[in-house]
């Protein structure tokens, strides 16, 4: 039992610890930081990468878990392929959205619909970390071990209703983004962790067909 | 003379179209004397667990999909959120059998009407207990009623295994919303299909596990 409660403590201070070092970056170090992401994400002329998305909302007694393969093909071709625990593909393709639910297909006009416009432009963005010319956000940095984050809060009212920030968080050494976390409030977010990313490997282009 | 055939044959159709539709909802059934006066729903009753389903919305010829999320949050009440796939938020309700608060819904869905749909099906779906006037049966089912207002909800309960599979919310004279349940086992529904009958609009529900 006594063990049990060290144990709870020894944790406890061991991730206090780990959260007070994230610090906010230097004017210089942001440079620095924006410059790195920047030359990475113009070498990507392709990327895939496979994601587990965590749905947290405080009510819940477990995130809810889903995972798929994302693929991205210059200049803005997407899908975003969920396949456990269901089989769920959306592509963004030429001003269109190509939905496959189970094999049931749809197509929405992104023409008409702006919230979708702007997700496709914030998927892309925060995959590939190239987010920070962006005028629609209001954007702080900051550093831990091995990590950077870039918080991104909107200025837009309309947007802002939905999304109260998004943190993108990048591996320091390849200077890629390893996490994207879409606040909706304090308590409930959608946390989307990437793994197995491959950059530039020849993709074809009817990959994206829903 | 043949006008007024005409007139006549059609003013019987127009009766006999009334008519049929006018009768009650359980003219098919025979009356049984009441075995309960009260049934509890289990399917949607346990605090600990989420009901999380993929969900298919189908409103006049439209598809929408997304993720429904219900919680028993105390003794009276369920949360009930709906999400896309990304996880974004669509709706947000708590409800119970007399209360009902919105606590966020996305501007597209802000529709009083859509709303008090949702808000009937939910309560529907969610109430744990139905108090019993009247029974009757069919050949497979043992079918209890339960007075709500100026509603009426049947609750269609199979002989042979006993299980709730089927729930009809109607008028005086026609059925209004079906809800069927497939079950997992005892306590837990792995689909359940909300049907309206005098809107087109069909709600499918299906459990998923989380990894």
């Amino acid at each position: 039992m006594k063990t049990k409660i060290y144990i709870l403590l020894f944790s406890i201070i061991f991730s206090t610890n780990l959260f007070s070092q994230e610090q906010k970056m230097t004017d210089a170090e942001i440079a620095s930081f924006k410059q790195d992401v920047n030359v990475v994400a113009k070498k990507i002329k392709t990327l895939s990468t496979d994601f587990v998305q965590y749905k947290h909302m405080d009510f819940l007694s477990k995130d809810i878990e889903t995972s798929g393969k994302m693929i991205f093909k210059e200049p803005n071709l997407l899908q975003w392929q969920y396949k456990k625990p269901y089989n769920y593909s959306i592509v963004f393709k030429n001003g269109k959205i190509l939905i496959n639910d189970e094999g049931k297909k749809s197509a929405v006009d992104i023409g008409n619909s702006k919230i979708f416009g702007r997700i496709n432009k914030l998927i892309v963005g925060s995959v590939s970390g190239n987010m920070f010319d962006d005028k629609e956000f209001a954007i702080s940095y900051f550093k831990s071990k091995g990590q950077n984050i870039a918080k991104f809060i909107p200025k837009d009212a309309t947007l802002k209703k939905y999304i109260k920030q998004i943190e993108l968080t990048f591996d320091k050494e390849e200077a890629t983004v390893v996490q994207v976390k879409l606040l909706e409030s304090s308590e409930d977010y959608t946390r989307i962790v990437l793994k197995n990313k491959v950059i530039n490997a020849k993709i074809d282009d009817s990959v994206f067909t829903n | 003379m043949q006008k007024s055939t005409i007139q006549f044959l059609l003013i019987n159709c127009f009766l006999a179209i009334v008519l049929v539709s006018c009768g009650s909802v359980t003219k098919n059934y025979t009356p049984k004397k009441l075995d309960k006066t009260s049934y509890e729903i289990p399917y949607f009753a346990e605090p600990k667990t989420d009901y999380v389903y993929k969900t298919n919305i189908t409103v006049y010829g439209h598809e929408m999909s997304g993720i429904f999320i219900a919680k028993k949050i105390n003794d009276t009440t369920h949360r009930v959120v709906f999400t896309t796939e990304f996880g974004n938020k669509l709706f947000d309700f708590e409800i119970s059998d007399t209360t009902f608060k919105v606590n966020s819904i996305v501007s597209e869905l802000d529709k009083k009407i859509l709303i008090n749909t949702l808000k009937e099906d939910f309560r529907l779906l969610l109430k744990k207990e139905y108090l019993i006037q009247e029974q009757f049966e069919n050949e497979s089912d043992n079918i209890y009623k339960s007075a709500d207002g100026n509603r009426d909800n049947y609750l269609f309960v199979s002989k042979k295994e006993q299980k709730l599979e089927k729930l009809v919310r109607s008028s005086k004279t026609k059925e209004k919303i079906t809800i069927t349940f497939t079950l997992e086992n005892d306590i837990f529904a792995k689909k359940v299909v909300i049907l309206h009958q005098n809107i087109k609009l069909r709600i499918e529900l299906n459990y998923f596990k989380s990894e």
